[in-house]
Parts: structure tokens; sequence; C-alpha cells
């Protein structure tokens, strides 16, 4: 059965959210339109790349000399001895939490405007992970040695600690990071082969073919891929919890105030998704003008994301909060100073620049003519971003600059190393990014089609999804 | 699909009344022995049973903020539920009349040491004028929006009219930092404040998640029971209960997961204003009681509720959401009794009587509010969408 969907207008009815796909594609069309930018690279896709591997480079020189020089290079000393390396790490893994949130759990909630964004938001989240590992493997000194993170038995007789859980962050990250991968790599599967059988040229054909698994579309092959794409979609949802309450764990665990404090758990994760829809967000607005993909990723996907980014900046704002009431009420002295010297210390632009990104700047989320406005959201959610940054420099240094003894208080300052690392890692991971969306379908074209059908089989009755409005139907009211 | 106003419940109303005045009644004359004892049973219970019904409001505007569609069929309960707060309003009389016996910063008790600087430091916050005044705030919260959910939803029954429903999901958005924020501090009131010198962040996110879980479990037994009935016409599908089951296994791996949070953070780094919280949960007869939490309200509900043809079955479903009741209550014990009876847990005849009274009057009150209407939002734009919910 084929029927209409209704293109422009905005839904007469407010309580319906606008659409999910615009037009009418079929499947061929969407199948052309989402392939379009990897068989024919946009504009400006080279100077860009150029851009993020100049970025790339500036990391590379950052490691090097690090490993030339040692730790030494950064600004962190004893009583700071924790920094940007703790502080990007966080930032890039929180990052990357809306990926497995998109895929995973909205599949369980059943969110259907989830389908056209899952591939991009999952692709971030590899790299992000990938950007944080970077970190920890950096600041262990002698990276050769990393693998000592693991247990395993050996003729040294050295174990991990176990009780620290910075052991656990390796096993929660790396994990996460493997589960992503096959639940990225498996939605991937359908499109791969799609890829194989249109794209010219042999050599493209055969890499394509590989990663396709030889894929054939039979209802056998779909019927555990379903399955095995359910199990991971469990599997995931519980890791995105795990990971960042681990991170929490890295402070909390601690008896420094400001870092040791019990709502730590849920409001790192909260952080975490909050951020994570932000870096979404930045990079979805312009990537669907400049790929064509505005017909899949509408007005309404951005706008339920702007929500998301509401609800859980009010969580944070929530979190800081109740941090500050309690400081307050323990009648500790030196939990009051934390949170005393966070605002009016020698770090308090950074902190209030944080109570502006993520408390004051989200509320304008509150109305529609901020949700719907692209500029404003784009400019919002790097804000927010860089807010969700400073929140993790404010919760690491401002706690360890000035603890409980006055005389080993000291000041923090990054050096150039540190501040090439941080802005190298968003060059290695725009670069890969831009490799992503250069190879690769940035949409699950299978999944849109998928969805396209049920809204035309369900017509405006399917009702929470289904805005397909047969064009008969509307020609007829209008 | 006919629903007609109803009219029936007369005798289940009857039950819980004669319930809750044998019970209230008998904890009154445990009271007049042990007015100590029996005013202890008694926060146990208010607590428990006042955190389901704020529960339940923040699970509609939750329902409302996320324009849920396949929730409307059982909406008009969960409407119903929070209205009872005006009920607890009264009940809470006790609890503010008995505060000299129940909270150290309220009553003679004599402090020492760190205790004492503590509770002078927070003197400004904990004291009776503005304790009383905060619980005004949080009942009136409460209260006020408790009843213009319901109104709404009443008058729509009527007119159709979809207006009710976009007034419904802004505020249902627009209200839920309040009542995050009166959850919250009545926690760190009512619960928090017993201890002298003890503080927890989290505090206010594990009554809420405990209070949640719980008020699902409330809802899904409601729905089981009004299906029986036929209350609503037919209109509840395996669908929803599957649905309402996923919330009660994601919700009970919540509440797991916010306690083991609070525990272990508290237990690594041992410093002496927040461990003896613990300390003393963990020690003696205390102990059983905590591995019981650990394994009942979480492992053998969260195993049993993976269960994809129970979650279907409103028949099973509902006792597993009755035991969730269950193991609420022992988890509100646990948190509160350890401050009357540091050693052992010591049950006394009026736990049970002022849990079965405060319970009895809620659910009276519960059902007296859902007579003379549809039990089922016949006005609601989506309840045709709902009625066809079957997700694959």
């Amino acid at each position: 059965m084929s029927v209409e969907i209704r293109t422009l207008a905005p839904p007469v009815d407010p309580l319906e959210p606008g659409p999910l796909i615009l037009g009418a594609p079929d499947d061929g069309e969407l199948n052309r339109e989402l392939l379009e930018h990897v068989y024919h690279p946009r504009r400006g896709w080279a100077l860009l790349f150029l851009v993020a591997a100049g970025g790339t480079g500036l990391l590379v020189l950052g490691i090097t000399v690090t490993l030339l020089v040692g730790i030494g290079a950064w600004g962190n000393n004893i009583p700071v001895a924790w920094a940007f390396g703790i502080i990007n790490f966080v930032w890039w893994i929180g990052i990357g939490h809306a990926g497995t949130l998109i895929s995973a759990i909205l599949l369980l909630f059943q969110q259907k405007w989830r389908t056209s964004i899952n591939r991009f938001a999952e692709a971030m989240t590899l790299f992000a992970v990938m950007q944080a590992g970077l970190f920890p493997l950096i600041h262990v000194g002698r990276p050769w040695f990393a693998y000592w993170l693991f247990p395993y038995p050996a003729t040294l007789g050295v174990w991990p600690n176990f009780k620290s859980p910075l052991i656990w962050d390796v096993f929660a990250v790396s994990t996460y990071f493997t589960v992503s991968l096959l639940f990225w790599y498996l939605g991937l599967i359908p499109d791969l082969a799609a890829l194989r059988d249109t794209a010219r040229g042999v050599w493209r054909r055969r890499v394509y073919g590989v990663f396709a698994l030889g894929w054939r579309g039979s209802a056998r092959a779909w019927r555990h891929y379903r399955i095995a794409y359910l199990l991971l979609a469990g599997l995931a949802t519980p890791l995105v919890l795990s990971v960042h309450t681990i991170v929490s764990f890295d402070f909390a665990v601690a008896q420094l105030p400001g870092w040791h404090t019990t709502i730590f758990p849920p409001y790192f994760v909260a952080g975490a998704v909050f951020s994570g829809f932000a870096m979404v967000l930045t990079l979805i607005i312009p990537a669907r003008k400049l790929l064509g993909l505005e017909r899949v990723i509408t007005l309404r996907h951005v706008e339920t994301m702007t929500k998301v980014l509401l609800a859980t900046g009010l969580m944070v704002a929530y979190g800081y909060l109740v941090e500050h009431f309690i400081a307050w009420y323990s009648g500790n002295p030196y939990e009051q100073y934390v949170f005393i010297n966070r605002a009016t210390g020698p770090y308090a632009p950074v902190y209030w620049l944080m109570i502006f990104c993520n408390v004051v700047l989200p509320q304008i989320f509150w109305f529609k003519q901020a949700r719907t406005s692209l500029v404003v959201i784009w400019v919002a959610s790097v804000l927010i971003n860089v807010g969700m940054w400073c929140e993790r420099f404010i919760i690491i240094v401002t706690s360890l600059h000035r603890d409980f003894l006055p005389s080993s208080w000291s000041i923090y300052k990054p050096t150039w190393v540190d501040w090439s690392i941080l802005f190298g890692t968003i060059g290695f991971f725009s670069f890969l990014f831009l490799l992503f969306v250069r190879f690769l379908p940035a949409v699950a074209i299978t999944e849109v089609k998928e969805l396209r059908h049920e809204l035309a089989a369900h017509g405006p009755a399917a009702g929470h999804d289904a805005v397909g409005v047969p064009l008969a139907e509307e020609e007829s009211q209008s | 699909m006919k629903i007609s106003p109803w009219q029936g419940g007369g005798r289940a109303i009857g039950i819980a009344t004669a319930v809750a005045v044998a019970g209230l009644g008998l904890t009154a004359l445990g009271a007049a022995f042990d007015p100590r004892r029996a005013l202890w049973a008694y926060l146990v219970a208010f607590t428990d049973w006042v955190g389901i019904a704020v529960a339940a409001l923040i699970l509609l505007m939750s329902f409302h903020a996320a324009n849920a569609r396949w929730p409307v069929a059982v909406r008009r309960v969960l409407e119903v539920i929070p209205l009872s707060t005006a009920l607890f309003l009264v009940l809470f009389l006790p609890v503010l009349l008995g505060a000299r016996e129940l909270f150290p910063w309220a009553g003679p008790q004599q402090l020492a040491g760190e205790a004492q600087r503590a509770m002078e430091h927070r003197k400004s916050w904990l004291n009776l004028p503005f304790f009383t005044v905060r619980a005004a705030f949080y009942f009136a919260v409460w209260i006020g929006f408790s009843h213009l959910f319901h109104r709404w939803s009443v008058e729509q029954d009527r007119s159709g009219a979809p207006g009710l429903s976009l007034k419904a999901h802004r505020l249902g958005a627009g209200g839920l930092p309040l009542l995050a924020l009166t959850l919250t501090f009545a926690a760190f009131d009512w619960w928090m404040s017993l201890t002298p010198q003890f503080y927890s962040t989290i505090f206010g996110v594990y009554y809420f998640a405990g209070s949640f879980d719980a008020a699902i479990a409330v809802l899904i037994i409601a729905a089981a029971w009004g299906r029986r009935e036929g209350i609503f016409g037919g209109a509840l599908t395996t669908a929803h209960f599957h649905s309402l089951g996923k919330l009660l296994l994601a919700f009970t791996a919540f509440w797991a997961y916010i306690a083991f949070s609070q525990f272990l953070l508290i237990w690594i780094a041992n410093i002496p204003e927040e461990v003896p919280w613990y300390q003393v949960r963990n020690r003696g007869a205390w102990l059983p009681v905590g591995v019981f939490l650990a394994l009942f309200h979480f492992v053998v509900p969260f195993f049993v509720l993976l269960s994809r043809r129970i979650k279907r079955e409103p028949e099973k479903l509902q006792w597993v959401a009755a035991w969730i009741l269950v193991v609420h209550f022992v988890d509100v014990y646990w948190v509160v009794m350890p401050h009357l009876s540091p050693a052992a847990p010591h049950p006394h005849f009026t736990d049970l009587t002022a849990l079965l009274g405060v319970g009895g009057a809620a659910v009276a009150f519960t059902l007296w509010r859902l007579r003379g209407r549809s039990a089922v939002p016949v006005g609601d734009p989506y309840l045709q969408e709902s009625l066809r919910y079957d997700p694959r």
C-alpha cells in the first residue's frame, strides 16, 4: 500500500508533534538520498578534513612532548595531582553517553524518533570514548606498560588494586566501548550490504562486501539480527548507567570535601547524558544541512532533543542545589569552605560560567521558540559542553587546590601542552567523525525505511509517531 | 466502547474503612500504653504511604510531561491516588504533635560533643516552626497539583477539550522540579533529621526511588483489581500490564542502584559523620534486615520481573507488585526504626496496626474519590490510541 505522507505544513493540532519524515520518499529515493554523501563527498568536506587533521597533528605534538619530557610537561602538581588528564577524560566519556542512550534505552522505550539519529549518535559515542581513553593512557606516564592495568597472571606477581575505582574504570570503559562498537556495527550491517550492492568500482564493493559479512537480507537473517539487536540493547542499558557511575566513584570514594558526596552517581549520569545530547545537537544541526539529511532529521528530532537537554539540565541543577544545601547543613567547615571557595575563590569565573551554561541557559528550552530555532539551539549546545567541561574542572581542581591543610594550598595552571592535547582531541574526534560520514551512511537507512513503512501502514491512526496523513485527505481539508 | 460512571466499590470502601478505623484505633490504644513506640510505628506507616501518594503524582506528571499516550487507559486511577495527599495532611498531625518524641533536634534529648554542635548549627533550619511551615508548603504543592490534574481530567470527560490535555502536559513538565524539591526536603525533614549528625546528598533520591517503585506497584494492583471488577470496561490490555511491569522492573533496579551507591560511598569513605548510620544497620539483628532487602527488594523481584510471561499476566504481576509493597515497608522500617532501637528490631503490634490503619484510610479515601465518575478518562483525545496500544 502506498500512502503519500504530508510534507511541509506543520501539524494543526497542538497535541500532535511534528513529522519524523518529511515528504513521501519511497525506498529507492531514501537509499539514493541517504547514501549520496558517501558516493559524492560534499563540498567543504576536504577543507574540514584538513582542519581536523591539523588538530590531530596538535594532539600528536602534545603527546610527543609529554612522552619526551614526562608528565612534568603538564601543569598538574601536588596538591593538584589530577587535572586536565581526568577532566578531559570525564568530559569525553560524558559526551559518549548519548549514543548508547539513544540507541539502546530509547529503543526499549519504543521511541521512534531515535531512528534517524541513532547511527550518528553511536558513532559519536565511539569516537568520544576513544578520546577519553587517551587521557588515562598518557597519564600513567609509561603508556607502554598500560596493559598492567589488566589483571593477568604474570611472573611479575603484580596485580592491580581491585579496591580502586580507577581499575573499575578500566573494566567499565572497555566493556562499554566493546558493546557500543558491536551495537553500532550490527546496526551497520544491512546498510553495508546496500553499499556493497550499489557502490561503483570493484574495490569499493569488495571492501564493503567484506564488512557486510555476507548479508543477504533473508527473513532468517533478519530474525537473528532482530534478536541480537534487542539483546545488545538490553546489555547496553545498564552500561550507560554503570560507566559514569564508576567515573563518579573515582571522586566520591575519597574523603575529600567536594568529592565525597553520595549524590554523585546519579548526578554524574544525568550530567553525562546532558553533555552527550548537547554534543549530538552541536554535530547534527550542521550535519543535517551539509549532508542533506533534513528530510529524515526533522525539527521534531531536534526539538525532542532539546527537551532531553532541559530535563537532564534540571537534574544537574538539582545536584548542585542539594550539594550546596548539604554542605551548609553538614556544619562541616571544610565541606562548606569548598563551596564558598568555588563561588568566590580564584576559580570563581569558571564556577559562574558553569552555573550560567548548565543551569541558567537550558531554561530557555521551556519555550517553544527556543526549541525550534536552530541557531539558538546550536549556540546553546556548544555552551552547554563548555559548561560541562567547567563542571569537571570545578569539581576536580577546586577540591584539590585547597584541601584540609592551608599550608599545602596552591594554584593550578594548565600549560600549553595541556591545552594542545585538549584541543588536539577535539581535532582527532572531528577527524574520525569526518571519516565516518565520508565512508559510511550517517543515518540508519534500513531503520528509516522500516519506520516509513510503519507510518504509511498505520496512517494518522497510528498516532504517537505516525504523522503520515494521506495526501488526499490533506488536500480535501484544504 | 461505553464506559459509565463507576458506582461500585461500596464493599471495598467499607472494608478499607473498617481496616482504617481498627488499625488507627488499635494504634491509638497502643499509644495509650507506650506513646513513644506507637508514634515511631506511626512515622514508618505515614512516610511509607505518603511517599507512595506523592510518587504517584510524580508518575502522573511524568506521563503528562512525556506526552505519553499508552497510559491514558489507566490514568484516572493514577489521578485519584495523589488526591489522598489531602488525607495525609490530616494524618500528618500526629507526627507534628509527636515531633518532640521523634526528632532529636525537637526533643529534650541531651546531646553531647559533635552531635550537639551539629544540632546547634542546624538550628535555623531544624526547628519546629520552620519544620511546620515547610511541611505546609510540601502539602500545599502536592494537594494543589493533584487536584488540578484531577479537575482538568474530569472536566475533559464532559467537554473533551484537547486544550485541557495541553494544559496538563505543560503543568506536568513545569511542575516536576517543584515535586522533586518537595519530596527531597520531605525526606531530609522526616527521615534524615532523625540522626543528629548524619547527612547524605542522595537521601531525597533514595526516598523517591523506593516510593516510586511502590507507587508503580500500587498502580499495577489497582489496575489488576479494576480489570477484574470490570471498571475499565475492558480498556486495559495485556500490553498495558506488560509496560507497567517493565516500569516496575526498571525502578526496582533503580532503587537498588541508589541504595547501593549510598551504601558503597559511605561505607568506603568511612567518615565519622556518616558511617554510624550504616554501622547501626550493619550490626547485630539489623544486618539480616539489610541483607533481606538486598535479596528480596532487588535480586529476586528483578529476576522474576525479567519474565515476559509474568509481566503480561495481571493475575501474576499483581502478586509481584504486592511483594514490592511489602519490601518497601521493610525498607522504610529499616531506615526509620534503628533510631528507636539501635541494637535490634523490636517488632510491636502497632507497627502492623499503624501500617494497615494509614493504608486502609488511604485506600478508602482513594476509592471514594474514584466513585461516581468513569474510571477511564473518556474525554482524552489519546484514549483511542491507548486502547489500541500494542507495541511489537
